[in-house]
């Protein structure tokens, strides 16, 4: 289900699928992110890293579509994108898929509909091809991450599976929609020791494949592992930035402490 | 929140989906009808009965299959009586008093669209929560209603000289013609609810309403939508129920408020939204329409007949519950299985087994 | 001479004085001007039963210059006696009620109106002790007995149909209710009396707004007793749907007596089809009327009470044609 071929991104002579620039995010009187610069290139994937509440879901709702920037500029594949046209259905048209922390699947639909929600198949008169939509998501099943085959259709609901089931689901959504940008949040929260495995394999699989991956994870030896390069968000802000191989997986976490028992400066 | 399995095994809550849908309901409308036939062969067994059923089912069909998509999305709308009140005066003036009923069609259903779109605005943009804003809206458009109608009911005279009047609720024979708009109607919107985008659009906001944004659904859009498609619906019921009365009474519309929930809740729809069967909504609002007379028919009194309409609610609703719930079902019979002294969950020497235990 | 002169010009002039004060005082005050009155309507604003009564009160209100203030209960006792402490709050010259929560309930209130001085009077039902003690004050009553009401709607249709000793009948009504049922009782006690075989259907509250979902309840019940030969009810907008359930049960005019109440478009239209036989005619727009004339010639004048029954009478199929005009303006 995979989409081969070369990378795309290099034709069109862009730096990067996706980049923010100065980009301020308030939310009444809390300050989630303060002029954040962020950019991931074409062929990378980048490791967003910080402690609960330094801003990694907030930055990805905006990469996403799902929230608007109260300052700041957003550029996809070089492009400036108008802010108030972006949106979730939006980003997705620009070949950027999103398996958000947690609330990505709607509990009582049936998985071909959470599938396809959004983009369904339709027909020339909008009337949606559901039996084609309950093959493709069988066949996905298969391959999906997380799934042994034990009785789960495409006619199952979201809320039979296990977390890391829909975890599976969710990935295998933005697989099948061939995005050029897939961004991970906290991924392999709920899955087993080798569902994880998986989940890494699938996160280089995606660098073999010439696209790029934002991927947020609390456990820095995951992150360090496949990483290209390495952001760490704090209350906001940008407060560093490591090329893979610039930081040792040691220094790399006691530098994290650091910052999560440092004294809340000012504000 | 993905829900952590603490083992990370794949946990067996495996449930074979229905094949057909609302079949649960279906049997007990069947049983209801069979029931009604051995009490009461002399009215059950002729037609006589069910073409007035058929007259007079369509106008709470038609509501509730409107309302079957509002509870859908998670929301709920109150204010359709009003709408009835509205739109049948919309009607019965530019008939009755202008002579123009297909005109009269036309601003009763533009008046049912824009009771809907103030509702959509109210939840969707500004957002009151639905209970409050549509119970207010009942009030307001019903008020306006009777200042417009200067208090006055309508006869609506000799209407059965219009040609839209019998498009609309003539016969066929001995068949009113509304049960088939009514049906129409309830087809078009299983399709809509299961086939169009919308449909789905609106089951996901009533799932989660910030996994359909995150997914891409233009929410205050869709609700909003969802709000005027009711209203004009509760307008067409309008006046199927307007031409059929041949009259336009001042009151009309308020006796239906009860009675289209209860069609579209014993249908299988979930109150919380998210789940919503529309076969299920033609069984309730058929199983309602009916009770009454069957109960007449068989010579109990009628003051049982809220009381069995309250049971049937209650049993459909556990029953759907059961269904759909496993978990909730295998709960309940643990617990009773306690209570019972039954199987293991009575034996105090051993450890309760923890649901979410595996083997490690 | 000039005395002449001026004794002619002191004439013409108070001459010319007097014809132009004369239109002035011929446009003399309308005889309640400045009086305010609370009347209770009864039911909501336009329904059957309560139409005509608003029209009657308006009209009369109009013609003695009085300024009406109209409360509508939708037939509930308690919003009744609030409306009474809201008219009281106001301190006008009368108040109109009627008698659904009863004397004790209305005893301290109206007596608390009495000795300010405003005038109370009734209508649609009766407060017999509060009017009896009350009655020189000017508390009258213009309205029809329910029972009584009952009782004559029940009369007429054992007339009019020829019914018989152990004919069958059905009343379908409200009697769960203290005040409405009343009617509903005399009904069937008067059938009853007259050897009929009475059975009884109570009214459901969705049946109550919405009276056209009576007719499969009816439909199924005909069916169910093809012998029947009457049905009898005390409910206004009922009454408007009896026809339909007949012919939808397939009974031809006149083979069931149909006994009803009010002239509610649809009801008039199955008397002159002739499903319809008998129906009681309260004369509501005089219990509109009447209670503001009560109320203007004892506030001017200190008349006593007058009770005055309005519903003397019924309107049968064969009547109904030379009535349907005023009907048609809210008047009958």
């Amino acid at each position: 289900m995979n989409a081969a071929g070369p990378s795309p991104a290099e034709a069109s002579g862009f730096r990067d699928v996706v980049r923010l620039e100065g980009v301020d995010m308030t939310f009444g009187k809390v300050r989630a992110l303060s002029a954040v610069d962020f950019a991931v290139g074409p062929n990378e994937i980048v490791g967003l890293l910080g402690d609960n509440g330094a801003g990694k879901s907030t930055l990805i709702k905006i990469v996403s579509g799902v929230l608007r920037p109260t300052a700041g500029r957003v550029f996809v594949r070089g492009r400036e994108v108008a802010l108030d046209a972006y949106s979730a259905r939006r980003a997705h048209e620009l070949r950027i898929e999103t398996v958000h922390q947690g609330q990505t699947l709607g509990e009582r639909q049936p998985l071909w509909r959470n599938l396809f929600v959004g983009r369904q198949l339709v027909d020339r008169l909008g009337f949606i091809d559901v039996a084609r939509e309950k093959e493709i998501t069988n066949q996905l099943l298969q391959r999906a991450i997380g799934f042994r085959g034990e009785g789960i259709t495409a006619d199952s609901t979201a809320r039979d599976l296990s977390g890391g089931e829909r975890q599976g689901i969710a990935i295998a959504r933005a697989m099948y929609f061939e995005a050029d940008l897939i961004v991970l949040d906290e991924p392999t929260t709920a899955l087993a020791v080798n569902e994880v495995r998986k989940v890494l394999a699938f996160v280089a699989g995606v660098k073999a494949g010439g696209r790029a991956c934002i991927y947020i994870e609390h456990n820095l030896a995951h992150v360090h592992e496949v990483a290209d390069r390495l952001v760490i968000l704090d209350r906001g802000r940008v407060v560093g930035e490591f090329a893979r191989g610039d930081i040792t997986l040691p220094d790399l976490t006691a530098r994290m402490i650091a910052l999560h028992e440092a004294p809340r400066g000012d504000r | 929140m993905a829900t952590a399995d603490p083992a990370g095994r794949s946990r067996p809550r495996r449930r074979r989906p229905r094949r057909v849908e609302g079949l649960p309901i279906l049997g007990v409308l069947a049983l209801l009808v069979a029931s009604f036939m051995i009490a009461a062969p002399e009215v059950f067994l002729g037609h006589r009965i069910y073409m007035s059923f058929l007259a007079s089912v369509p106008p709470l069909l038609v509501l509730a299959a409107g309302l079957t998509l509002v509870i859908a999305a998670g929301e709920i709308d109150l204010s359709f009586p009003s709408v009835i009140a509205l739109s049948g005066w919309v009607l019965a003036y530019f008939t009755h008093v202008l002579g123009s009923p297909w005109l009269g069609l036309a601003l009763a259903l533009l008046a049912g669209a824009v009771v809907g779109y103030v509702n959509g605005v109210l939840v969707a943009r500004i957002g009151i929560p639905s209970i409050i804003a549509t119970l207010a809206t009942q009030f307001l458009w019903g008020g306006l209603t009777t200042v417009f109608s200067e208090g006055l009911s309508y006869a609506l005279g000799e209407v059965d000289r219009y040609v839209l009047w019998h498009l609309l609720v003539g016969r066929l024979g001995p068949l009113p013609v509304q049960s088939l708009w009514a049906l129409g109607v309830a087809a078009a919107l299983w399709v809509v609810l299961n086939r169009r985008r919308f449909g789905e659009h609106l089951l996901f906001i009533g799932d989660n309403v910030r996994v359909a944004e995150v997914v891409g659904v233009n929410v205050a859009r869709e609700k909003t939508r969802v709000f005027v498609s009711m209203g004009a619906l509760a307008a067409f019921a309008s006046v199927l129920l307007t031409f059929e009365n041949r009259s336009f009474f001042n009151t009309q519309g308020q006796g239906y408020l009860l009675e289209v929930m209860a069609a579209v809740f014993i249908g299988g729809t979930s109150v919380f939204g998210g789940q919503a069967s529309m076969v299920g909504t033609v069984a309730g609002s058929f199983i309602i329409g009916m009770v009454e007379a069957g109960l007449v028919a068989t010579g109990l009194q009628g003051f049982w007949v809220r009381a069995v309409v309250g049971m049937v609610f209650l049993a459909a609703v556990i029953g759907h519950l059961l269904i759909e719930e496993p978990e909730r079902r295998a709960a309940i019979a643990r617990a009773l299985r306690g209570r019972l002294g039954i199987g293991r969950a009575a034996r105090r020497d051993l450890p309760a087994r923890r649901r979410d235990s595996t083997e490690v | 001479m000039r005395t002449l002169a001026a004794r002619l010009a002191a004439i013409g002039l108070f001459t010319a004085g007097a014809l132009l004060a004369a239109p002035a005082r011929a446009q003399q005050e309308p005889l309640g001007g400045g009086l305010t009155m609370y009347f209770q309507m009864g039911g909501n604003p336009g329904d059957g039963s309560t139409l005509p009564r608003t029209n009657g009160a308006r009209a009369a209100a109009a013609a003695f210059g009085v300024k009406l203030v109209e409360q509508y209960s939708g037939w509930q006792p308690e919003v009744m006696l609030n409306h009474f402490r809201e008219a009281l709050a106001a301190s006008p010259a009368c108040v109109e009620i009627m008698g659904h929560p009863g004397n004790e309930a209305f005893a301290p209130l109206v007596a608390d109106a009495q000795k300010r001085g405003i005038v109370v009077t009734s209508g649609n039902s009766p407060l017999s002790k509060l009017q009896q003690q009350y009655v020189a004050n000017g508390f009258g009553y213009a309205g029809v007995d329910l029972y009584e009401g009952g009782k004559l709607t029940a009369q007429h249709m054992i007339e009019f149909g020829g019914l018989k000793k152990g004919d069958k009948a059905l009343e379908y009504g409200l009697r769960a209710q203290a005040e409405r049922g009343k009617s509903d009782q005399g009904l069937y006690d008067t059938l009853k009396a007259a050897g009929l075989n009475v059975d009884y259907i109570e009214i459901s509250p969705e049946v109550d707004h919405d009276s056209s979902l009576a007719v499969p309840i009816l439909v199924a019940y005909i069916q169910k007793h093809p012998d029947l030969k009457a049905i009898g009810t005390q409910h206004g907008n009922v009454t408007a749907f009896i026809g339909k359930a007949l012919e939808q049960a397939g009974k031809k005019p006149g083979a069931v007596i149909a006994g009803g109440i009010d002239l509610a478009p649809a009801t008039i239209d199955g008397l002159k089809r002739g499903y319809v036989s008998v129906v009681l005619d309260q004369q509501l727009y005089l219990q509109g009327f009447l209670p503001v004339v009560q109320c203007v010639l004892s506030k001017r004048y200190g008349f006593a009470g007058m009770s005055t029954n309005t519903g003397a009478g019924v309107v049968t199929s064969k009547t109904i044609n030379q009535l349907a005009p005023l009907i048609e303006k809210g008047i009958r």
